[in-house]
């Protein structure tokens, strides 16, 4: 995507910024809207192109978008500068309940015409483009008409909207229902034109109630690197990728060391610290 | 089990599937009872991750046991923010005579800091009333 996020990036987060400042090699950084203040973004925050990421825009509601919330997130965009902004194919609120958290929506034409009808209310609010991420769930609706692959494709048929492919909730997803990753992967790519891929998620899991659960506060498994290099090698070019860790932050080396397998899957250099190599 | 109801209900069948997660309703028809349940427990611990945040010493004074306390209190209820749960769960352990030192020290800190009614989100005190509660005594 032109002007979009580039190389390798790890999700800003406030108990992880001194390590990620001393990082020459970061491509972008990725920021929670629902954690900025847009009138006191972090100067380390304006080191390199942002990209910042909602999670409780809930574009999934049929009763529309919450007008404050599409404002935040364009404040955001502004007073970061970011080259793109994200949300998720997903709801976070029904029946006046906030669940914090992201819910799957079925796969179906209302949910369909749900999503992009929410997602013009933003796009019109935002200066720059607005990528969608599948979510990971545990459960699917009863009443699915399409396949995710199907569903994603006419999605991006009706919206334009570039993907925010996240490549751990493939992984999650497809285990969770036996299924092959890589299979899900193809389908997917394979009904999206070129350049469709805004930019790509990967994040580690654990596994609670016999169900592989992505948890951001673990390592990335070899499993989902080695299923990001198999959609590496699927794409155009490679694609800007970015680390998601959201807590229990390991030692500064094994951070790098974690991003340096990221970038190598990913097809880019690795992020070399501040003062030359290690 | 129920056919599934037919498209068109979208808002309605969102909130019956979100009370079913976390505010103690029924499984919605067609869905799989395990998997919301193994939703209902990560969402359980996502939130106690939250107020364990907000309430360091509160969580801490729980050591293991704080999935537990914070599941029995909480599975079932409605979110309503990190800070106003902590709050309701430190007060309600102080009642009860169950509350550590540690814990004690944050909640007093917060009862002083800010008047919380138990129902809206609390509001900073005057900076003379946070003197007189915060002094020695």
């Amino acid at each position: 995507m032109d002007g979009g996020p580039r190389g390798t990036g790890v999700g800003w987060r406030t108990g992880i910024a001194a390590v990620l400042d001393d990082l020459d090699g970061l491509g972008f950084h990725e920021v929670i809207a629902e954690s900025l203040h847009p009138g006191a973004v972090p100067g380390s925050l304006r080191r390199r192109p942002v990209v910042v990421h909602g999670v409780r825009l809930s574009p999934g509601s049929p009763d529309g978008v919450a007008p404050d919330r599409v404002a935040h997130l364009a404040a955001c965009a502004e007073a970061t500068g970011a080259v793109l902004v994200s949300e998720h194919i997903a709801f976070t609120r029904a029946g006046g309940i906030e669940t914090g958290h992201l819910l799957p929506l079925p796969r179906t034409r209302e949910a369909l015409d749900v999503l992009a009808a929410n997602v013009a209310r933003t796009r019109a609010e935002l200066a720059v483009p607005l990528a969608l991420e599948p979510i990971a769930a545990l459960f699917d609706w009863p009443d699915d008409e399409f396949d995710e692959a199907g569903f994603l494709h006419r999605l991006h048929d009706r919206t334009g909207a570039p993907l925010l492919l996240d490549v751990a909730n493939v992984h999650v997803n497809a285990v969770n229902r036996g299924r092959d990753p890589r299979a899900e992967i193809d389908a997917l790519l394979a009904g999206l034109p070129p350049g469709a891929v805004a930019y790509c998620h990967v994040a580690g899991s654990a596994v609670h109630d016999g169900l592989l659960h992505d948890t951001h506060t673990d390592p990335v498994p070899g499993a989902v690197l080695d299923l990001l290099a198999h959609t590496v090698a699927q794409l155009p070019g490679p694609p800007a990728v970015m680390l998601e860790r959201d807590g229990r932050y390991p030692p500064a080396a094994r951070l790098r060391a974690e991003l340096d397998a990221v970038a190598a899957a990913a097809g880019h250099r690795p992020p070399l610290p501040a003062g030359g190599p290690r | 089990m129920s056919a599934p109801p037919s498209g068109g209900d979208l808002a309605r069948r969102q909130a019956a599937l979100v009370a079913a997660l976390v505010a103690g309703g029924a499984t919605p028809a067609g869905f799989d009872p395990q998997r919301l349940a193994a939703t209902r427990r990560a969402l359980l611990r996502k939130r106690a991750g939250l107020v364990a945040a907000a309430w360091p010493l509160l969580a801490a004074g729980a050591g293991p046991a704080w999935q537990e306390l914070f599941d029995a209190r909480f599975a079932g209820v409605a979110p309503y923010g990190a800070e106003r749960e902590g709050w309701d769960l430190a007060r309600e352990l102080a009642a009860a005579g169950r509350l550590g030192p540690g814990a004690l020290r944050e909640l007093a800190a917060r009862e002083a800091a800010s008047r919380y009614d138990g129902r809206t989100a609390p509001r900073p005190r005057p900076v003379l009333a946070r003197w007189w509660r915060g002094r020695p005594r």
